[in-house]
């Protein structure tokens, strides 16, 4: 990225010397006497920082009696805040507006047939708040009257069956933390990088606390036919009547039919009030706003899986039905698109999951995958779950190549990208779990590299 | 000592008491979700349930002309889909790339070369009954299901004979579509042999967990090109304004 190669260390800007309570203030009330001595001594402390040749006026690095973030009264420590249910359903910090949902340029043409990623360079442990999950619709989302959503099952059962909202959510229900990933994550960068941010690069990829029904309950109590049984076609009610078809073996396993997300019901965007939750498959499987379920003896070649989600061999070849989401892992701070403003300490720290069950072992390495140190794992370790892992690392302002690299506990090594395409080719779209390299530049620029 | 027929009596018992037992259990588990779910009417199934398998189990019957088709086409898909099937502008083209040869063959021999962009549908495509199905329940874009039996039917016909896999005065029903399957050019193009559909199954490509001195290749390293500078926004508005960690200013270049 050609921005300014030469800087070493950001200057932040004096300009935002001033709390933004107190420019509110002077906006409403204009200035007084006590405001001005206010904005006097920030000014000060702001400038003998500056002089004093520190990099970090916001950070830990005092003017010669004190920080000025201790010594004068802070707005907030001095006012009355403001009273409970002031926002009644609670919003995120305006400091943390620059975390949002975001689409990448020329994916798409539709809006309602697009993507917008999560961004994974914010977001801390492995749970994603509601409203960064990331959105794939294939003919718009619509927030659906849960009065008027049905769940049909039909097929090879005993008695075709229609559930309401309020019966469904009846039943015995579990909550489970699983990752959704679509397919095609990390698809733009299968012949080169091609974009420059983790949220870009990965952010196709979502983790939260679902509820619902176990599938295979409600298989059950429409008497599934369990010899016949091999496919499962499960049907969104969007416009696009979303249809994909599941093994039975995922269906009747650990799937469910969720109408909870992260405490809460489903968002809209993520198909409330129902969808599916099949642990460690492609996330267009997990069908939103789902509306029927159909078993039958073989697939259904939906559009989904006959002209999409479809992998290209260089032979021509292509293969159908490879919903699961194999191991991979990512460092999502310091990543793409990132600047280290000051050497010294910092945690290296990203995310592991395995469609094939539990994260065994994350390692990490600062020097392109020469030599790997084993990450530390936070709890909890789920299956099909994101596993956050860390690594202290200090920078001493030279650079490096950062990589992660996951093990499954059924050994599974999430490989290289030079191994993918030793077997896939350059032409594939999805199921791309290549190790990620992010290039940390003497500047401290973080760029997204591959090694070949 | 148990004679044979008192064992095959008792084996006759144990049979029984199983059967009554599983009764019970079915009985049972019925009556633990007493009053939760109903039957479905047929009306409701027919309504719902309209998906079509390869096997064409689903297929409505009915029948459309290629000449309907193109009529519809016209007023229908063309502002995306181009006049014949073929423009790339709004989505990925649907038809081209197919060859008489492949016809014959089964397989799009195209398929071994192609950019991801210039696929077509038809080149991928291995089974007539998905675009049947496709463009039953979610076309129009703008429009989903606002086609009638017989005007899937004619679109379908339309878009077989753009691509040269029925003549232009194809009347496509239930009863013929078995025969157009049988030409379809990629039919024989996708396998399900590779280790993602179990869970338990074995990836295609695996890593290697060496610790030391691995072996790597600096020297062929990609980086990310410099024309796409600035093209995901200002990436220094899309991390905190915040703490030692941000995002770097990128601005497009004029």
């Amino acid at each position: 990225m050609s921005v300014r190669r030469s800087v070493g260390r950001l200057l932040p800007a004096p300009e935002n010397f001033i709390p933004d309570a107190v420019l509110e203030e002077i906006s409403a009330q204009g200035l007084d006497a006590s405001r001005r001595e206010f904005l006097r001594k920030s000014f000060a402390a702001a400038s003998a920082t500056l002089a004093a040749g520190s990099a970090l006026a916001a950070s830990n690095h005092p003017a010669p009696d004190g920080d000025m973030a201790i010594l004068q009264p802070s707005m907030h420590s001095t006012r009355l805040g403001h009273p409970v249910a002031f926002t009644p359903y609670g919003l995120p910090s305006k400091h943390e507006a620059n975390l949002q949902r975001r689409e990448s340029p020329g994916l798409t043409r539709k809006r309602e047939s697009s993507i917008s990623f999560t961004p994974l360079q914010g977001l801390f442990g492995i749970i994603t708040p509601s409203g960064l999950h990331f959105e794939r619709h294939h003919a718009g989302w619509h927030d659906i009257d849960p009065r008027e959503h049905r769940l049909m099952i039909n097929g090879l059962v005993s008695t075709a069956k229609v559930y309401t909202m309020a019966e469904l959510m009846r039943l015995p229900s579990v909550s489970r933390m699983h990752f959704i990933e679509c397919g095609a994550n990390s698809a733009m960068d299968w012949a080169g990088p091609a974009v420059p941010t983790v949220q870009y690069t990965h952010g196709m990829l979502s983790c939260c606390e679902f509820t619902g029904v176990p599938l295979s309950l409600l298989l059950e109590d429409c008497g599934i036919d369990k010899q016949k049984a091999k496919w499962l076609l499960a049907e969104g009610s969007d416009g696009a009547s979303l249809t994909r078809s599941i093994p039975i073996d995922r269906a009747l396993d650990d799937a469910i039919v969720a109408w909870g997300m992260n405490g809460e019901m489903l968002r809209p965007e993520n198909g409330y009030p129902l969808r599916l939750v099949v642990p460690g498959l492609q996330g267009v499987c997990w069908v939103k706003w789902l509306r029927r379920l159909e078993v039958g003896d073989a697939p259904f070649a939906t559009r989904e899986e006959s002209t999409q989600y479809l992998d290209l061999m260089p032979d021509g070849l292509q293969r159908q039905y490879t919903v699961i989401q194999e191991c991979k892992s990512v460092i999502t701070s310091p990543s793409g698109g990132q600047r280290l403003l000051d050497k010294g300490f910092y945690n290296i720290t990203g995310l592991a999951w395995s469609g094939r069950g539990k994260i065994a072992r994350v390692d990490v390495s600062v020097d392109g995958g020469r030599n790997w140190q084993t990450a530390r794992l936070e709890s909890p370790i789920l299956t099909k779950c994101l596993t956050r892992f860390n690594l202290d690392w200090v920078w001493d302002g030279k650079p490096y190549i950062l990589q992660s690299r996951a093990i499954d506990e059924a050994g599974h090594v999430q490989p290289k990208i030079a191994e993918l395409r030793a077997v896939r080719g350059k032409r594939s779209v999805y199921h791309n779990n290549a190790i990620q390299s992010w290039q940390v530049s003497a500047a401290g620029e973080v760029m997204n590299v591959q090694l070949s | 000592m148990f004679n044979s027929r008192s064992v095959v009596g008792v084996m006759r018992g144990l049979t029984l008491s199983v059967l009554v037992l599983l009764a019970c259990v079915s009985s049972a588990h019925a009556e633990k979700f007493a009053r939760i779910g109903r039957a479905a009417t047929p009306s409701e199934i027919a309504a719902w349930d309209i998906d079509v398998r390869p096997d064409f189990q689903g297929l409505p019957r009915g029948s459309g002309s290629v000449a309907q088709g193109e009529k519809i086409w016209v007023a229908r898909c063309a502002s995306c889909h181009g006049e014949f099937a073929e423009s790339p502008s709004v989505f990925p083209p649907l038809v081209g790339g197919t060859t008489r040869a492949d016809i014959e063959r089964g397989r799009v021999a195209g398929l071994a070369a192609v950019s991801e962009s210039s696929k077509t549908t038809m080149m991928k495509l291995a089974t007539v009954s998905t675009l049947f199905d496709y463009i039953r329940r979610a076309m129009p874009f703008d429009a989903p299901k606002s086609l009638k039996v017989d005007e899937v039917y004619a679109v379908t016909a339309f878009m077989l004979n753009l691509a040269d896999l029925v003549p232009a005065d194809y009347v496509l029903s239930e009863k013929n579509i078995a025969e157009v399957q049988k030409r379809m050019p990629n039919r024989d193009g996708n396998t399900m042999a590779h280790g993602m559909l179990d869970v338990r199954g074995k990836p295609d490509v695996s890593g290697k967990d060496c610790m030391r001195d691995c072996s790597i290749d600096t020297n062929a390293m990609l980086l990310l090109p410099s024309t796409v500078n600035g093209l995901n926004g200002n990436l220094a508005e899309q991390n905190r304004p915040y703490g030692s960690i941000r995002g770097i200013e990128t601005r497009r270049n004029p």
